[in-house]
């Protein structure tokens, strides 16, 4: 009862202290902290949640900014144009992304998945935070065209959204920094973790993986899982894997990032996580098939001017992964279990 | 406990309110003082005040004249007093864009620092450019300094960077006339990391007092970014620095070098 009183006493100074500024900010918003999922067979999380903890105001603003067409320079192209739920949040069939002004990007939009778990972000790690990555199709002429200072003030501009910053940043208005925040606390939100794959390993509802599905857990096991490592299924390394260079785009990889010679045609190890919804495949979409992806590996490395992966070396000094129709079928069938069709169903991140 | 805890904090209010006014110092005590400090930079190039389109000449008979942008990043402004306390830019508030547009007819930026603790200051340190924890760290911090960059054309929304430096204009060498200068420069993500700070002496003691707002005067030697500690040519690819892991840590190193403390104003 006691403390109550002082309680209230210090919120009256508080409330003297400010109240020049007669805001109706909402006061008695109590924040409620949500939890970044952390499953059993991950591992830990990368993301600076310390600084940027997650509450339901921070996320319910993160995930309209991420379907607000206000943050492309004609007002139509949101964060959810090229990342699409059902489609692991990829640009459903697209080789390569589009965006303003009839603009083509050049790779294909990556899944948005685990990614509170991924050190660097874009096919070449252009990124090193999840904050700063959304400006980079911000930015980009071929995507959504638009800067930040005009994002905070067609923002600031509308009452709702100057309420929702208020209320997911403790009162504080649209800044650069709350919008970014913001979309962090909704990505980081998006866990996929419950495929039949993940009921497998940690043992729940007991599922069990069919003759081929297993037979494909060992062939991928032998012969992939060195680069799509741990349960998030990438190592989150860089690698040249000797695809021929599409002379239309010329794409250098993460070569562009620092001109180093070693980083020539480097793309980053993606996850397979939801692989069976992400098609079309490998940095610039080349492929639509799971079947032309293992084709390749198998047989069609013809190597670039880059130095290809050594993971991809045979023993006769060529390169690729020798595998047979079965194991390539077998592959495929366990890869479907990767398919997580509660996160790809998960109402929390619909837009509607 | 937690009552006690409120009590003391209710307490500790009622001081700090009250206390500001009788403080005749006899003895002088700065406790609780705030003051301010402006920091005048002064961009010159040798002996000469720098101005745009105006031809300077260089080593190895190179010479170059910026156009458009000569811009860079201050951050982490500290100062030590002449006990060795060390005083920090409060964070939020402690990343500049040093931009020869803003200059005054006499070539003069301003940054007016407030808050500033009251002290004797002898010291002051600054980094150039953004620190390696800013990168690591996300947006946390930085306000809209990230949309201030941006519009600045400080920022690579690629590699999600901040350019440290920006020089955009014109050289002259023995085999090219009037090439395109270009150094865009900072860290590359955390790869590369081309955040340097510089310490400079102060040739007068900065007296910080809530009623006194002391001026430090920095020069600046653009030259030096060419001519420093390393001198570097055009003709061997210094006209267009971006991201390269051999010649941006050299331009940094060369920037390192080029402040100078001029004088100290205590009005």
């Amino acid at each position: 009862m006691k403390y109550l009183k002082l309680k209230s006493i210090v919120f009256g100074l508080l409330i003297f202290n400010s109240c020049a500024k007669s805001d109706q900010f909402e006061a008695n918003y109590e924040p409620i902290p949500l939890q970044v999922e952390k499953p059993s067979n991950f591992p830990d999380i990368e993301y600076t949640i310390e600084n940027n903890p997650v509450t339901d105001a921070g996320f319910e603003l993160g995930k309209k900014l991420f379907y607000e067409g206000k943050l492309s320079a004609n007002n139509a192209i949101a964060c959810a144009f090229c990342h699409e739920q059902a489609f692991a949040f990829t640009h459903h069939g697209h080789t390569l992304s589009h965006g303003v002004n009839d603009g083509i990007g050049f790779r294909n939009a990556q899944p948005m998945q685990n990614l509170a778990y991924q050190r660097e972000f874009m096919w070449d790690g252009a990124s090193t935070h999840l904050d700063l990555q959304p400006i980079i199709p911000i930015s980009s002429e071929l995507e959504m065209g638009e800067t930040l200072s005009n994002i905070v003030a067609k923002l600031a501009a509308m009452p709702q959204y100057q309420k929702d910053f208020k209320r997911a940043f403790n009162g504080q208005g649209v800044t650069s920094e709350n919008m970014l925040k913001a979309l962090s606390q909704f990505m980081v939100m998006m866990v996929s973790a419950n495929s039949k794959y993940d009921k497998f390993v940690r043992n729940e509802d007991n599922v069990v993986l069919t003759q081929i599905e297993q037979d494909g857990l060992n062939s991928f096991t032998t012969n992939c899982a060195s680069c799509h490592a741990t349960d998030l299924f990438t190592d989150q390394t860089y690698r040249n894997t000797g695809l021929p260079v599409n002379p239309q785009l010329n794409d250098k990889g993460r070569y562009n990032l620092g001109q180093n010679p070693a980083d020539l045609y480097k793309f980053k190890v993606p996850s397979l996580r939801n692989v069976e919804k992400s098609y079309p495949y490998m940095h610039d979409g080349r492929f639509t098939t799971l079947e032309a992806v293992l084709d390749f590996y198998d047989s069609n490395i013809q190597g670039n001017s880059g130095t290809v992966d050594n993971a991809l070396l045979r023993a006769d000094g060529s390169y690729g992964i020798n595998l047979t129709t079965y194991q390539k079928e077998s592959i495929i069938a366990f890869l479907k279990t990767l398919t997580d069709y509660e996160f790809l169903e998960d109402e929390r991140f619909a837009e509607f | 406990m937690k009552q006690l805890k409120y009590t003391l904090v209710l307490l500790l209010c009622a001081i700090i309110s009250s206390c500001s006014s009788d403080n005749d110092a006899t003895t002088e005590n700065l406790t609780g003082q705030k003051g301010s400090i402006a920091l005048k930079f002064d961009n010159g190039v040798g002996d000469q005040n720098f101005a745009f389109n105006t031809t300077y000449q260089k080593s190895n008979n190179e010479s170059f004249q910026l156009t458009t942008d000569l811009k860079y990043i201050i951050s982490n402004v500290r100062f030590k007093d002449q006990n060795g306390n060390e005083f920090a830019v409060p964070e939020g508030n402690n990343m500049f864009i040093i931009d020869q547009d803003d200059a005054n007819n006499a070539g003069e930026i301003f940054l007016n620092l407030d808050n500033i603790n009251a002290a004797n200051y002898t010291e002051i340190t600054f980094g150039i450019g953004v620190d390696q924890d800013k990168y690591t760290q996300g947006a946390t911090g930085q306000g809209n300094f990230l949309t201030l960059a941006q519009d600045k054309g400080m920022f690579w929304s690629w590699a999600s960077g901040y350019k440290f430096v920006r020089l955009d204009g014109i050289y002259t060498d023995a085999t090219t006339t009037n090439g395109a200068l270009a150094v865009h420069m900072g860290s590359v993500g955390t790869s590369l990391d081309n955040y340097k700070e510089v310490t400079l002496t102060l040739p007068n003691t900065v007296l910080v007092r809530t009623n006194k707002s002391p001026e430090i005067h920095i020069k600046a030697d653009i030259l030096k970014i060419f001519d420093g500690e390393t001198s570097v040519n055009f003709a061997d690819g210094y006209n267009q620095v971006h991201t390269d892991a051999t010649e941006t840590p050299i331009i940094a190193v060369n920037m390192q070098n080029m402040f100078t403390v001029h004088h100290v104003h205590n009005d």
